[in-house]
């Protein structure tokens, strides 16, 4: 028999082709992180869960992996956190509105929010981590009543580092969020508490039999992560993590985001923690 | 099975046989030791006696560098660039290179199919030789014999100056339409004996892969690899991919192009900001090890080491990769005993 006997016979799609897509709005976030909103063209809608990514491109500069931040729920365009960190991102920020991207996307596996549903909802983001996990947290927040109680620790560098500012107060005012924030070097004026992000998971009221948490941050928070919330008494079964790794095509060829067996841009960037633990590349 | 005999001397005529039907793709001699495949101009320049090619023929579906759109600056528009079906006669291929077609066929069939190599596969026929194995095959330990005419649809096998001619698939029966040739009804010899062997069986790897995570072998591999990344530029079942941009030179116009990437390069795992994910040469290396004996192998239970050898033949540092499976066989076997 010859070999091609066994090739597919349907006329493969071309993956790597972007759509074109409008920046509408471009919103300083910090000194180094910038806010995007793109509208797809004819108002397509992007269609993603929270927690996965889509790929950026530039022509002539290049092409990188984002996290939504967005909510599903939100309609009409979706939103991206970006920090400045390589050639292509130094360029976004130099965008003005009206600019069209190329966009791929959505890829990967996000949040199962039908895991989530009907519990209390954790959500432990370090630092850039809180971009996709907005997604997440305003998806909670526009089916209120899916789920319990809404626990956010976010942690961050510095007060000048918080992300969201504006966000952040309504999530504080609203009492049915428990909002708690941590930032590593603490400055004048700051009131709140001065730590890494661990030190807020010894002190928070957790049903364990009915939570489900949700991490994301820097890869050298996992692990600390993970050691508070198993020392606070949370199952290995409540907990997802979203991790990063280099995505560079998105739909499982090019090799670079592989933890051991997995392809990150298929079966993550979200994990069931349980899942991570034959990846010993993972964390 | 149908059998003739194509003596040596009428290789030239069988080769313009083909040619008169399509393009055909088969080893030359190139410099004074080396062999690779290419279009054939001149029947006389095709070489069938060989150890291996530089390249497998992968290089022809999957070329080292390719140019997926081309875009406009000024206008911030691109259009796809579309390739065409290869469409050509493969002759003079090496069973484990027929197998290595077959490996890249999954990956990039499996998930999202892609467009690109599908489309360059379309069309292409293989004319299978066989070959005698050097001190570098080990081929038989993956199931791949030297003289296996799985995928081909026609298959040489050397019998003293000439090959008994196997004709496996319709299309084969197409090609030699027309060539005289007598029928043969002796069968056919197997072509010479490994001198590498992987010493257990291969549907046992994944399991001794499993016990061997934390094997030293990594780190003193480590010691020898400089990480150049030969052993993933050579290997005919590496497949990952960058992808960049290129500006010509009046800032107007360009393109995006993929090009071969390898995971022994530590770049390889590098995201922006500057975190590598797989920073020890010892943990690329496992890595390598493992994505040809046990990650891709354990959903579709074969190896994707097809055993041609070029790896370990190609490494400045001469770490072989039959040594260190062998190495990990023969630790995982001494652990199992140890306990008693």
């Amino acid at each position: 028999m010859n070999l091609n006997e066994f090739l597919p016979t349907i006329e493969p799609e071309n993956l790597y082709a972007p759509v074109m897509a409008e920046i509408t709005e471009i919103k300083r976030l910090t000194s180094m992180e910038v806010f995007y909103r793109i509208e797809l063209p004819d108002g397509a809608e992007l269609g993603h869960q929270p927690g996965q990514f889509v790929e950026v491109s530039i022509f002539g500069v290049g092409e990188a992996p984002f996290s939504i931040s967005s909510s599903p729920t939100h309609k009409g365009s979706f939103e991206l956190g970006v920090r400045k960190a390589g050639m292509l991102t130094d360029v976004m920020t130099r965008l003005q509105p009206g600019t069209k991207l190329g966009i791929r996307g959505p890829f990967g596996t996000g949040v199962d929010v039908e895991k989530f549903k009907g519990k209390d909802v954790l959500i432990v983001a370090g630092g850039i981590g809180l971009v996709p996990m907005r997604s997440m947290i305003n998806y909670v927040l526009d089916r209120r009543e899916d789920f319990g109680r809404l626990i956010i620790c976010y942690g961050s560098r510095s007060e000048q580092d918080l992300l969201f500012t504006d966000e952040i107060a309504k999530w504080e005012a609203d009492p049915k969020v428990e909002f708690h924030v941590t930032v590593d070097q603490g400055g004048e004026g700051w009131k709140g508490n001065v730590g890494v992000i661990t030190t807020l998971v010894p002190g928070l009221d957790l049903d364990l039999t009915n939570t489900a948490c949700c991490v994301c941050g820097p890869p050298i928070m996992y692990r600390f992560v993970l050691m508070a919330l198993k020392s606070k008494g949370l199952s290995d079964e409540s907990i997802y993590m979203s991790l990063e790794r280099r995505m560079k095509c998105g739909v499982g060829k090019c090799g670079h985001c592989q933890i051991n067996s997995s392809y990150v841009c298929q079966d993550g960037p979200v994990y069931h923690y349980p899942d991570l633990k034959n990846l010993q590349e993972a964390l | 099975m149908v059998q003739f005999y194509l003596d040596a001397e009428r290789l030239p005529a069988f080769v313009a046989h083909l040619m008169a039907q399509k393009t055909v793709i088969a080893p030359h001699a190139k410099g004074q030791k080396s062999f690779t495949f290419e279009t054939v101009a001149e029947p006389d320049q095709v070489v069938l006696d060989y150890p291996r090619v530089m390249q497998s023929i992968r290089k022809f579906f999957l070329p080292p560098k390719e140019e997926l759109l081309t875009f406009d600056l000024t206008e911030n528009s691109y259009e796809t660039t579309e390739v065409e079906p290869i469409d050509a006669i493969f002759l003079g291929v090496h069973s484990y290179d027929v197998a290595a077609v077959g490996r890249l066929d999954y990956n990039f069939s499996v998930g999202s199919p892609e467009k690109n190599y599908l489309t360059r596969r379309q069309g292409a026929v293989f004319v299978g030789v066989s070959f005698v194995p050097d001190s570098y095959h080990f081929s038989g330990s993956v199931n791949i014999r030297p003289e296996d005419p799985t995928g081909c649809d026609i298959f040489l096998t050397k019998l003293f100056e000439g090959y008994v001619l196997e004709v496996h698939t319709p299309t084969g029966e197409e090609l030699i339409k027309g060539f005289d040739m007598p029928a043969h009804d002796a069968g056919r010899p197997a072509t010479g004996h490994f001198q590498q062997h992987i010493y257990v069986p291969q549907t046992r790897l994944s399991e001794i892969m499993e016990q061997s995570y934390d094997n030293d072998v990594w780190a003193e591999t480590a010691e020898q690899c400089v990480g150049c990344g030969t052993c993933n530029l050579v290997c005919p079942t590496c497949y990952c991919f960058n992808v960049d941009e290129a500006v010509d030179v009046t800032v107007t116009k360009g393109h995006r192009e993929r090009h071969w990437d390898g995971c022994m390069l530590r770049k390889f795992s590098e995201v922006a900001g500057g975190e590598v994910f797989r920073e020890s040469l010892a943990g690329r290396q496992r890595h390598r090890i493992f994505r040809k004996f046990k990650y891709i192998s354990d959903t579709t239970g074969q190896p994707w080491c097809v055993g041609c050898g070029r790896c370990t033949a190609a490494c400045p540092a001469h770490i072989s990769i039959v040594g260190i499976v062998n190495r990990l066989i023969s630790d995982h076997a001494q652990a199992v005993v140890a306990p008693i």
